[in-house]
C-alpha cells in the first residue's frame, strides 16, 4: 500500500509549524506579551526586554545541556550547585591563591565540568540512577562550596571583568551573544548530527540504542560533562553580573531550567524535544516573571501566574498533539 | 443465518496511510470456536478491535443477537457480553486473584450504614468461577504478580466469566504458554463451548486452529477471503488462503559456496549459559543453533555481540583475534545481531524506518558527524523495495508497522552495515507465513550470493533443519552435538536437546 508522498502546499507547511509543539508555545508567548504590554507602558521596550535578556541568559546556558539530558530519559540537579560551586572556586582562587584572574576562570570551569564529569561517571559506571546521583551532588557541591568560601564573599574584581556580565556588544548585552551563539550551535547538534540521534535514540529505547551499537556510555559521560562545563560558564557569567562572589550562587535555579525544558515541550519520559522549545520555555518565563513583577503584582502571586500558565500550555500542548496523533 | 450470535457486514477501518479493513466481514454462531486468522498486518487486530469496541469502523453494520449495536468504547462492548484476554495480560499484579476477578464489580454488603466490599462473597465467587472451569489448585487470596503465565491467564478467563462474556476473544492466547498450560488452556476453551461462549480464537500456529476450531476465517489485507468448516480444509488450503499463493516450498534454501572461516570461537566462557564454547562459521554457510529455551543460545549470541562479555575464550574474526566488550566492538568488526526481542532490543519502535534502519551505519550517511537526510532517505527507500517492506514510506513510524515488516526494518538495518556475519536469533518467530518465507529467501540469498556468514538461532526444528548447512546443539549452555546437513534429522537433533533424564525415559519408554 504505497503512497505516493506529495509536496505539502504552504498553507499546510504553516499549519504544521503552527502546531507544533513549539508552534502552541510561540503563540502562548505572543498573547502573553501583548497582554502584558497593556498592563504596563514599561514592559515592550527595547532596553527592558535587553535587560530581560541579560538576567536569562544563566538559565539559558544551563537549559541546553538539560535539554540533550531529559531526551535521554535523565535529569541533573546538581546544575544550581556546581555553577555555585564554580563562582566559589573563581572567587578563592583568585583571592585567596593568587591565580593571575584569567587562570581563575579557567580553574572555576574546569572545576564544573569535573563535578559534570563525577556525575556522568557514576551514572554510567556505577548505575545510579540521574535522578539520584545529581540529587546527592546538589547537596555535595553545594557543601564543598560553603566549605572552601568559609561564608566570605570575594568582591574586587577589575573592570575588565564586568565586561561579560554588565556590558553591551553592539547595544546588545555581552553574553545575550554568547546564549544566542550556543542556542543556535547547540540546536543544530542536537537536530543534525550523530550525538543528537543517539541522545533520542536512547531516551526512546536505551536497549535498543545499545544493540544497535551506538557507544550509549560515552554519550551519556559526555552530556553530563557538558552541563557541568555549561553550569560552570553560567557561574562565570553570574558572578560577573553581580560583581561578587558567595556560596548560596545559583540556589534553585535547576527548578527554572526544568520548568523552561519541559514547558519547551521536552517529554520528561525522554525521546522528544528541541533546544528551540527550550529557550521559547526560557523566554516566556522570564517574560512573565517580569511583566507581572512591572504591573504591580505582588512576588507571590507571580509564581501562582507562572505555574498556572506552565500548567496551562502542558494542557493545550497535549490537547493539540493527542488530536493530532489521533486523525 | 439464524443462529449467529455476531454478525458483521461491510467494516471498513482506515488508518493514516492504511486501510486497515475493506468491505470485510466475520459472523461467530453461538457455541463455536472461531479462528481469526491471517498475515501480520492483514486486519485481525482492527477486527478484534472493533468488535471489543476499542475502534469504531468508518461503516458497516455489526449485529449482536439480532440487535444493531455501535461501541463507542470497550466498557459498552463489555456490557454487551464481549470480552478480550489481550497478548499483554490486563490484570493488576500487586491485587488478589479474587479481587482481580471482580474487579469493578465486586460484591458489597452494608456495615456500619457504609456500603463495603463483601470479601468472603468475593472470594467463594472466585473460588466458584474458577471451579467451574476446572480449577481447583489456585489460592484466590494470592497476588496475581506471584502467580505464573498460565494462571493469570485463568485468573482472565475467571474475570470474563464474572461478567457473563458470550463472546470471548483471545488474542494470541498460547504465545507465551508452556506446553502443560497449553494442554489445560484447551481443556477450558471445550469446557466454555460446551456452556454454549463463543470464542473468537487468533493464532499464528496453525495446528492449534485444527486442534481447536469449529470453523476458521482467513483475512488478507484488510479483506475476508473467506470461511471454511475446519473439517473441510487443510493447512495448505488455508496457507495459501492467507498468502493468496500456493506454497511450493516455505524454505527454499539455495546451495552456497562454503568459503573460509569467518567466526571461530575457542573456549568461550560466561557461565552459567556460556561454557567453553568452541564453533566457527564460514563464509557463504548458515548455522543452525538449536536447543531449548534455557539452553544458553542467545546468551551466547550475546557473548559474541558484547552484550554480554565473555569472561575468556578467545574471539577470532577472519583469522584475528578480537576483544568485544561491547556492541560497538562486534558492529565495528563486522557483526550484526538481529535479537530475539523485536520490539525492546531490535528496533527503537518510537522512531521511523528511516531513522531505524541507518542506526547501525551513522557514519557511512554522515558527513563530519552531520547526518545526511537525503542519503538516509535513500538507503531506507533501497530497504523498503530490496525487502518489499509494507510502508507508507521512509518516515512512517516503525511502531506502526505489522511484526513481520518490523522485523524486516531490523534486518534492513544490519544489512546497511554490509556485515560478514550476521546473527539472527529467532528471526520469524511471532511472524506470518508469508514473510517468513520472504526472510528465509532472504537468508538464502544472502549467503549464497553475498556470502554471508550466518548463525541462526531456532526453537522450530523445521525451520533449523531446512535453512542450516550445518546444526549445532547447545544444552545447559554448552555445546553438546553437532550435525551435518545431511545427517540431522527431526529425531537425532530433538535427541541432542533432551537433558540426560528425558533421554533415558524415552530410551526406557521405547
Amino acid at each position: 500500500m504505497q503512497s505516493e508522498p506529495r509536496n505539502p502546499t504552504v498553507v499546510e507547511k504553516l499549519r504544521r509549524h503552527l502546531i507544533s509543539q513549539e508552534g502552541v508555545l510561540f503563540i502562548i508567548m505572543l498573547v502573553s506579551v501583548l497582554f502584558l504590554a497593556t498592563r504596563t507602558d514599561k514592559f515592550l521596550t527595547v532596553d527592558n526586554l535587553l535587560q530581560q535578556g541579560r538576567f536569562m541568559t544563566e538559565v539559558g546556558l544551563i537549559a541546553i545541556p538539560m535539554t540533550y539530558i531529559i531526551i535521554t530519559g535523565g535529569i541533573d540537579l546538581s546544575v544550581g550547585s556546581i555553577l555555585g560551586l564554580t563562582a566559589i572556586v573563581l572567587g578563592w582562587s583568585w583571592q585567596e591563591l593568587g591565580f593571575p584572574l584569567e587562570l581563575a576562570i579557567g580553574a572555576g570551569i574546569l572545576s564544573g565540568t569535573l563535578a559534570g564529569f563525577v556525575n556522568g561517571l557514576f551514572i554510567v559506571r556505577v548505575g545510579v540512577p540521574p535522578l539520584i546521583m545529581t540529587l546527592a551532588t546538589l547537596a555535595l557541591f553545594r557543601g564543598l562550596a560553603e566549605g572552601i568560601s568559609k561564608a566570605r564573599s570575594a568582591r574586587g574584581y577589575p573592570e575588565w571583568f564586568f565586561e561579560l556580565g554588565q556590558g553591551e556588544f553592539l547595544g546588545i548585552p555581552t553574553q545575550l551573544w554568547l546564549l544566542i551563539v550556543a542556542v543556535v550551535v547547540f540546536g543544530i547538534v542536537l537536530a543534525r548530527t550523530q550525538l543528537g540521534r543517539a541522545l533520542y535514540a536512547i531516551g526512546n529505547n536505551e536497549t535498543g540504542a545499545r544493540f544497535s551499537g551506538l557507544t550509549v556510555n560515552r554519550y551519556l559521560l559526555l552530556i553530563y560533562t557538558f552541563s557541568g562545563f555549561m553550569s560552570g560558564v553560567a557561574g562565570y557569567i553570574f558572578v560577573s553580573r553581580v560583581s561578587t562572589t558567595r556560596s548560596d550562587m545559583g540556589t534553585g535555579i535547576e527548578l527554572d531550567v526544568i520548568a523552561a525544558v519541559v514547558l519547551g515541550g521536552t517529554s520528561i519520559f525522554g525521546g522528544t524535544g528541541s533546544v528551540a522549545g527550550t529557550m521559547i520555555g526560557v523566554v516566556l518565563i522570564q517574560l512573565l516573571k517580569n511583566g507581572l513583577a512591572l504591573s504591580g503584582v505582588t512576588s507571590d502571586a507571580t509564581i501562582v501566574v507562572i505555574g498556572s500558565v506552565l500548567i496551562f500550555a502542558i494542557l493545550v500542548n497535549n490537547f493539540i498533539q493527542t488530536r493530532r496523533g489521533g486523525n | 443465518m439464524s443462529d449467529a450470535l455476531l454478525q458483521m457486514q461491510g467494516i471498513n477501518k482506515n488508518f493514516p496511510g492504511v486501510q486497515a479493513l475493506k468491505d470485510a466481514h466475520f459472523e461467530v454462531r453461538r457455541g463455536e470456536v472461531h479462528a481469526l486468522i491471517g498475515e501480520n498486518g492483514a486486519g485481525k487486530s482492527t477486527m478484534i478491535k472493533i468488535v471489543s469496541g476499542v475502534y469504531q469502523p468508518d461503516s458497516g453494520d455489526i449485529q449482536l443477537d439480532g440487535r444493531a449495536v455501535h461501541f463507542v468504547n470497550p466498557r459498552e462492548a463489555h456490557l454487551a457480553g464481549i470480552a478480550t484476554i489481550y497478548q499483554e495480560l490486563g490484570l493488576y499484579p500487586e491485587l488478589s486473584v479474587a479481587e482481580n476477578i471482580f474487579m469493578g464489580h465486586a460484591p458489597m454488603k452494608k456495615r456500619l450504614g457504609l456500603q463495603t466490599i463483601d470479601w468472603e462473597r468475593m472470594e467463594s465467587g472466585a473460588e466458584d468461577l474458577l471451579a467451574e472451569l476446572n480449577i481447583h489448585n489456585l489460592d484466590v487470596g494470592a497476588k496475581v504478580g506471584t502467580l505464573n503465565v498460565g494462571n493469570r491467564q485463568r485468573v482472565e478467563i475467571a474475570k470474563a466469566l464474572s461478567l457473563d462474556a458470550q463472546i470471548l476473544i483471545m488474542d494470541e492466547p498460547t504465545a507465551a504458554l508452556t506446553e502443560s498450560d497449553v494442554e489445560q488452556l484447551f481443556s477450558i476453551v471445550r469446557l466454555l463451548r460446551e456452556r454454549g461462549v463463543s470464542i473468537i480464537y487468533i493464532s499464528h500456529r496453525l495446528n492449534e486452529v485444527f486442534e481447536l476450531a469449529d470453523r476458521v476465517t482467513v483475512l488478507r489485507d484488510g479483506e475476508t477471503i473467506g470461511t471454511q468448516q475446519v473439517t473441510d480444509t487443510s493447512e495448505a488450503e488455508l496457507i495459501s488462503m492467507m498468502v493468496g499463493r500456493k506454497i511450493e516450498n516455505l524454505f527454499p534454501k539455495q546451495v552456497a559456496k562454503i568459503g573460509d572461516v569467518v567466526l571461530e570461537l575457542r573456549n568461550l566462557n560466561r557461565p552459567p549459559l556460556t561454557r567453553d564454547i568452541s564453533f566457527s562459521v564460514r563464509a557463504g554457510e548458515i548455522v543452525g543453533l538449536a536447543g531449548l529455551v534455557g539452553s544458553g543460545r542467545s546468551e551466547t549470541a550475546q557473548v559474541i555481540f558484547g552484550v554480554l562479555p565473555a569472561e575468556s575464550g578467545e574471539i577470532i574474526i577472519n583469522g584475528a583475534p578480537v576483544k568485544i566488550s561491547r556492541p560497538s566492538e562486534a558492529v565495528a568488526q563486522g557483526i550484526g545481531y538481529v535479537p530475539e526481542d523485536r520490539g525492546h532490543q531490535g528496533l527503537i519502535r518510537e522512531m521511523t524506518i528511516r531513522e531505524n534502519t541507518s542506526m547501525a551505519v551513522l557514519d557511512t550517511v554522515s558527513r563530519n558527524t552531520f547526518i545526511n537526510r537525503a542519503q538516509e532517505r535513500s538507503l531506507a527507500n533501497r530497504s523498503i523495495k530490496q525487502l518489499s517492506i509494507r510502508a507508507t514510506g521512509p518516515e512512517q513510524i516503525t511502531n506502526k508497522l505489522s511484526g513481520g515488516n518490523q522485523q524486516k526494518v531490523v534486518v534492513s538495518k544490519w544489512l546497511a552495515s554490509e556485515p560478514s556475519l550476521l546473527i539472527m536469533d529467532e528471526p520469524t518467530r511471532g511472524i506470518d507465513v508469508g514473510a517468513k518465507a520472504e526472510i528465509h529467501r532472504l537468508m538464502s540469498r544472502l549467503a549464497a550470493e553475498q556470502g554471508l556468514a550466518i548463525l541462526m538461532i531456532s526453537s522450530e526444528l523445521p525451520e533449523i533443519l531446512a535453512m542450516s548447512d550445518r546444526i549445532l546443539v547447545m544444552r545447559e549452555g554448552r555445546l553438546v552435538g553437532e550435525f551435518s546437513r545431511d545427517e540431522a534429522t527431526q529425531e537425532t537433533v530433538a535427541h541432542a536437546m533432551m537433558s540426560e533424564a528425558a533421554r533415558r525415559a524415552a530410551s526406557a519408554a521405547s
